[in-house]
């Protein structure tokens, strides 16, 4: 079995980095874990706009995403900012949360521990002290069926369906046969190839899992007057040169393999099987919350492929992009990562393709850093809303 | 000498993805099936499909090495494989039976 250099939890999982992660609970809380993470080394911050005056069901998405996020194997120790105590999402809920997976955890109220001054002094200090912690651990042979690899497209075009994607689910198709799993998004990209989907389910449940779950998203969309539906393939995509829904939403698919599904989540949940093969996830085309989504689940690594090229970087979870298109390559090389448009030249078979991605995945794993992590340019943390703000 | 790609080997079907073909041009495939030679006998865009055999009105129109639509009407290798030859069998409420 392969292996990769990792850091080993207490709870068993194995981190492909060691983030001291500073976390907001809430959207007033954000400067003060934006100065903590400015003041120690290797800290990551993680703010966003939610956390006050949710609707209850929404508040729990946020509370998954914030909590699951802690919660991936890429973080060593975590230091919670909040404001005023939301009720259903406190800082001590979602450590609670955390505490399972025995790692480090901090809590600061900027109320309760008297003002934003001595807040951010207290928060500073747990955080220094955690970074010297979790700086003693080394990284150490894994087997690569402990990684949870995320795939997510984004900014696709012709070249998307035909090379990135498909090498991509071949990627997967290597990490599945090493015991590990491979993590889906984006269910709003599977009307069209449900039945391919559903084929592949584990069994019924999974199977009327995917279509209830893509059946939801459809009725949501409708609800807002926009019928995404009815019109597909769009009017570019056409003139673009796809056909059907079929032809479409294949492509999207296309970036997992063949594998079985093993089973299919909630957004932002955390898978409750280990078997190997696909998994998959309920959530929007949105690229950075359907990142988040799969980071809060416990991906430790992600393929982001595109046609266009793009900059998407999660915080906390290395997000490899995979392009087929040579000229957006070379547009965007200083965040596009790999670049597989050999397919179309002869130079590559779609199977090189594919072992090119998986190699770039597992030297990632042990401590390559992406084009974005070297820019420390850490844009797509994003929480999906299912909820007004009232 | 222009060059189609094709997807997976049992595809009908390749995608103008490395240069727009005009009618009349000798065509070549890649990528998983590499075997096809013919003359393309309409322009195809960049991104679009060029019919790599005969596909009887009816039959299967494979991408992937899947069923992207049926035809709706004989079409002859070389020939755009596009909306007006082929239609979607998802979502055809006009279809269902009663």
């Amino acid at each position: 079995m392969q292996q990769f250099m990792g850091y080993r939890r207490a709870n068993g999982d194995v981190g492909v980095r060691n983030h001291l992660l500073i976390l907001s609970g809430t959207v007033y809380a954000n400067g003060v874990v934006e100065r903590v993470a400015d003041a120690i080394h290797g800290a990551v911050p993680v703010t966003h706009a939610n956390g006050r005056c949710q609707v209850a069901p929404d508040l729990r998405v946020t509370r998954r995403f914030l909590a699951g996020t802690a919660m991936n194997p890429n973080v060593g120790a975590v230091v919670i900012i909040d404001h005023f105590k939301e009720e259903g999402m406190t800082a001590e809920d979602l450590a609670d949360d955390i505490a399972p997976t025995g790692k480090p955890v901090a809590t600061v109220n900027i109320r309760a521990d008297g003002g934003y001054i001595n807040a951010l002094a207290k928060a500073t200090r747990y955080a220094q002290d955690f970074a010297r912690q979790i700086s003693r651990l080394q990284r150490e042979p894994a087997s690569m069926s402990k990684i949870l690899f995320g795939t997510e497209c984004g900014t696709s075009d012709t070249t998307s369906g035909l090379a990135s994607n498909p090498a991509n689910g071949l990627a997967g198709e290597l990490l599945i046969a090493q015991g590990g799993r491979m993590l889906m998004a984006e269910c709003t990209e599977w009307m069209g190839c449900e039945n391919w989907l559903t084929d592949k389910a584990a069994n019924p449940s999974v199977a009327a899992a995917i279509i209830a779950g893509v059946q939801h998203m459809e009725a949501r969309a409708l609800a807002s007057g926009e019928d995404i539906r009815g019109s597909q393939p769009t009017g570019d995509n056409m003139a673009g040169g796809l056909t059907t829904i079929e032809e479409k939403s294949m492509g999207a698919v296309k970036k997992i393999g063949d594998s079985p599904i093993i089973e299919h989540l909630d957004i932002a949940a955390a898978p409750t099987q280990t078997a190997p093969g696909n998994y998959v996830m309920y959530g929007p085309g949105m690229g950075a919350e359907s990142i988040s989504s799969m980071a809060a689940a416990g991906c430790q690594v992600l393929t982001f492929c595109t046609g266009g090229g793009h900059t998407s970087n999660h915080p906390i979870m290395p997000t490899i992009k995979v392009t087929g298109n040579r000229n957006s390559y070379e547009l965007m090389r200083d965040t596009v990562d790999v670049d597989v448009s050999g397919v179309f030249t002869g130079d590559l078979t779609l199977a090189e393709a594919g072992q090119i991605v998986y190699d770039e995945m597992a030297r990632v794993c042990s401590g390559y850093l992406t084009k974005s992590e070297a820019l420390r340019d850490n844009n797509s943390f994003a929480i999906h809303r299912v909820g007004p703000s009232i | 000498m222009k060059t189609v790609f094709v997807v997976y080997a049992d595809d009908n079907v390749g995608t103008a993805v490395l240069e727009p073909i005009s009618a009349g041009d000798s065509v070549a495939s890649n990528g998983e099936r590499s075997d096809i030679q013919l003359t393309a006998r309409a322009d195809i865009a960049y991104g679009h499909k060029i019919a790599l055999l005969d596909i009887a009105a009816g039959a299967t129109v494979l991408k992937y090495g899947l069923s992207i639509g049926s035809a709706t009407r004989d079409i002859r290798a070389g020939d755009h494989v596009h909306t007006h030859n082929v239609e979607s069998n998802r979502g055809r409420g006009d279809l269902a039976e009663s």
